[in-house]
């Protein structure tokens, strides 16, 4: 991410959450932030405890962030944010809680006349493969609530479309006939089943690794009928270095009604 | 195979299909997916951690580090990188790698005290890891990446409390302080579970060949064979083994050694030689009849000549306390009585000899304190300003030595334990007066100018008496440096620029 990109995320972020930006240059930006805002990214739990025990006025946080150092001139103070910085690590986390969940209808000419839109469940799926080392995938499904045809890389395929959040008078949406609920579980049957086809020869050589230290572990106890406790936590922590698991996680997700 | 699923999303999902929440914005829906997708790990290999610590530069001996680290070592490791080639950025490196993959959550990191804050200032300022210093009311449940000394971290009742903690990776600081395995310290850190652990040491062997093989059995047991097995199948005794090309193979898989020259980087020169000294006349009778006293331990004989070689006062302070209750105390006092009429140090002449050619900033390395203040006298009586530095200084009393010595006076004069954590590049003279036993020692004695930032060659000057005890602890010090570069690896001349065949 380049500071050009920081920058942007900052100011869509910003704007999108109504926050103020009060002065901006190619390299900062500086911006009022609102009260859920600062809570979310300034780190300061005992400010905010203090002023909701005491009843008192909240005075949210005015920041500079500062995106790229090299090109500053002059005084100015503010915090530098960059890629790998904890704050705007913080900012990734609040833009995840804060766009988990949509219910979107698809933008569609007023000269159409009457048109209809049909519902679609769509899911993204972050796998990860966890052993000793980790590998992540990123899933992205859509499951037509009313045929339960499934589509791959759904988002690429609406991340262009402009929406609405509410229906426009021309347009009919269809109820579903599959239950969102529903659909979800077929979408994880789906990502399951994806799992179970892939090459999973990373696990193999985990295991490999695993009983090769457990071999060199057993071999300084050989002998030692009362095995130590340290010998205990030895196995357990070989166990946590090299077990294999797959970790599934929903990024984000919603009903969206598509033309 | 296990596999966790998270039902997190779908509890707010419900919510919103029940009209109990609010529905939220696309701009932020899409944005969470682009950073999620530019976050992705795509592979198993491969550093991560370089792309989220862009004000870091590391070089190319440090990444190359930490991905053998972490891809052929599974992540447990002892680093030996010779003195200031950045173990720690190496270290921070893994640490983060890890941190970034989710594969660590929380870390402890065991160094020495007076490095703790170096170590929370670089973790924070170049690798954004929120490490916090252990304190004695602190809440460390909370902590994720935890600091502390080694010498609180092994009592009780800190002890207990380190214990009840869960932690995926642990990394030791200064990690030849492991070297013995009857220490407390050592079996403290036997009972922590090692998942992923580092041990840093440019020195993993001091002494001898077992203080490698603890450190080994601490981080991997088994990797060396058990005691017996490791003791017969290289023959191993103190300064003596074979099969060495074996264990040296053994070794390396589980440590990493970068060497000044194999970083590409180019150094100056390192000048050592030995410089030998003649006693005088007067000075060789008393040392002639210190190895004669009677009831006297052979431990307290050795060290009395070796403080005999460094000065008189380092002599009559051990031999005046010996007065108390000892039986040949009438033949003590005459020895004293000898010393005392000395007029001569031929070690501190040759010593002011050198300083004055040198013309430049000098470091002199004691193991005395009673000498540290001779010296600094009879440098004065001759005109050279010096400053003292020893290991009980705090912080800024260090920091202030450093200061007087880089901008006033011309020679600063160490003991011994002055040598770990001061960086002092601006000097380009070491003069070791006295000759510890260790020949780690020395090469920490001599990181502490020849590290990177220095920009001229450095001297370094080995002083030895002739005909005392100090040939002796020459010739030991040629064995131990011997055992260790056909184990671990060659080493830099610490004792003289000509290779001794032993």
């Amino acid at each position: 991410m380049y500071p050009q990109q920081v920058q942007h995320y900052l100011k869509e972020f910003f704007m999108e959450n109504n926050c103020t930006i009060l002065g901006e240059e190619h390299h900062y930006l500086t911006v009022q932030l609102t009260v859920d805002i600062d809570k979310r990214i300034m780190n300061r739990p005992f400010y905010w405890q203090y002023i909701e025990a005491t009843n008192s006025e909240p005075n949210p946080a005015q920041v500079t962030f500062i995106t790229n150092q090299a090109a500053m001139a002059g005084n100015l103070f503010g915090e530098a944010i960059h890629y790998g910085s904890p704050r705007l690590n913080r900012l990734f986390q609040a833009t995840r809680e804060l766009g988990a969940y949509v219910q979107l209808f698809e933008k569609v000419d007023g000269d159409m006349g009457q048109v209809i839109l049909t519902p679609w469940l769509g899911v993204n799926f972050k796998v990860s493969y966890c052993c000793d080392r980790t590998k992540e995938m990123l899933y992205s499904f859509g499951i037509n609530l009313l045929t339960g045809v499934i589509k791959e890389d759904f988002h690429d395929m609406i991340c262009a479309s402009e929406f609405d959040t509410e229906p426009a008078e021309n347009v009919f949406h269809v109820q579903y006939i599959i239950k969102p609920i529903r659909a979800l579980e077929r979408l994880k049957a789906t990502i399951d089943k994806m799992i179970e086809q892939d090459d999973h020869s990373w696990a193999t050589e985990a295991q490999k690794r695993w009983q090769r230290d457990q071999r060199v572990l057993d071999y300084f106890y050989e002998g030692v009928d009362d095995k130590p406790e340290c010998y205990e936590i030895e196995r357990k922590a070989l166990e946590e270095q090299y077990a294999s698991k797959i970790k599934i996680e929903i990024i984000n997700g919603g009903i969206f009604y598509l033309f | 195979m296990i596999i966790e699923r998270s039902s997190e999303w779908e509890e707010g999902f419900n919510n919103r299909l029940n009209h109990l929440e609010q529905w939220q914005s696309w701009t932020l829906y899409k944005m969470s997916y682009d950073t999620v997708k530019m976050k992705l790990i795509p592979d198993f290999t491969g550093l991560q951690a370089t792309k989220y610590l862009p004000n870091l530069q590391p070089l190319k001996h440090q990444l190359e580090a930490a991905e053998t680290v972490i891809e052929r070592m599974n992540g447990k490791a002892i680093l030996a990188d010779e003195v200031g080639l950045g173990k720690t950025i190496e270290a921070g490196l893994i640490l983060k790698e890890y941190l970034i993959r989710g594969l660590v959550k929380r870390a402890l990191i065991l160094a020495p005290a007076s490095l703790i804050n170096q170590w929370i200032e670089e973790l924070n300022s170049k690798f954004h890891i929120p490490a916090m210093a252990y304190k004695k009311n602190c809440p460390i449940e909370r902590y994720d990446v935890l600091i502390m000394s080694m010498d609180t971290a092994k009592k009780s009742p800190h002890k207990e409390r380190i214990y009840e903690q869960d932690y995926d990776m642990i990394i030791i600081d200064e990690a030849h302080k492991l070297k013995n395995n009857k220490t407390q310290i050592y079996e403290f850190v036997q009972g922590l579970k090692k998942k992923f652990c580092l041990l840093l040491t440019a020195t993993p062997i001091q002494n001898d060949v077992f203080e490698l093989y603890y450190l080994i059995s601490l981080l991997k047991p088994g990797h060396l064979g058990n005691y017996d097995t490791f003791q017969s199948a290289f023959s191993a005794s103190k300064h003596h083994l074979e099969h060495d090309d074996y264990l040296k193979e053994l070794v390396n898989q589980v440590m990493v050694r970068n060497r000044r020259e194999d970083t590409g980087i180019d150094w100056t020169n390192r000048c050592v030689q030995i410089v030998p000294i003649t006693f005088t006349d007067e000075e060789r009778e008393v040392y002639d009849m210190l190895g004669a006293l009677g009831g006297a331990s052979s431990f307290s004989l050795i060290t009395l000549q070796k403080e005999m070689c460094s000065s008189k006062e380092a002599t009559a302070l051990t031999l005046t306390n010996m007065l108390e209750d000892h039986t040949h105390s009438q033949e003590i006092e005459a020895i004293l009585a000898k010393l005392m009429a000395l007029e001569v140090n031929s070690k501190a002449q040759k010593t002011l000899e050198i300083v004055k050619q040198a013309n430049d900033k000098v470091i002199i390395f004691t193991e005395y304190r009673a000498t540290q203040i001779y010296l600094q006298w009879y440098l004065h009586a001759n005109g050279i300003t010096s400053v003292l530095f020893n290991g009980k200084f705090n912080k800024s009393k260090r920091d202030y030595m450093k200061h007087l010595f880089k901008e006033r006076a011309q020679v600063l004069i160490a003991t011994e334990a002055g040598g770990e954590g001061i960086n002092l590049q601006f000097c380009h003279h070491v003069i070791n007066y006295d000759l510890p036993w260790n020949p780690m020692k020395l090469e920490q004695r001599i990181g502490r100018v020849h590290r990177l930032g220095q920009e001229h060659d450095v001297h370094i000057y080995n002083l030895a008496i002739e005909n005392t005890i100090e040939e002796k602890i020459l010739a030991l010090l040629h064995t131990k440096i011997d055992v260790f570069e056909k184990v671990v690896g060659d080493l830099d001349a610490i004792l003289t620029n000509f290779k001794e065949s032993v």
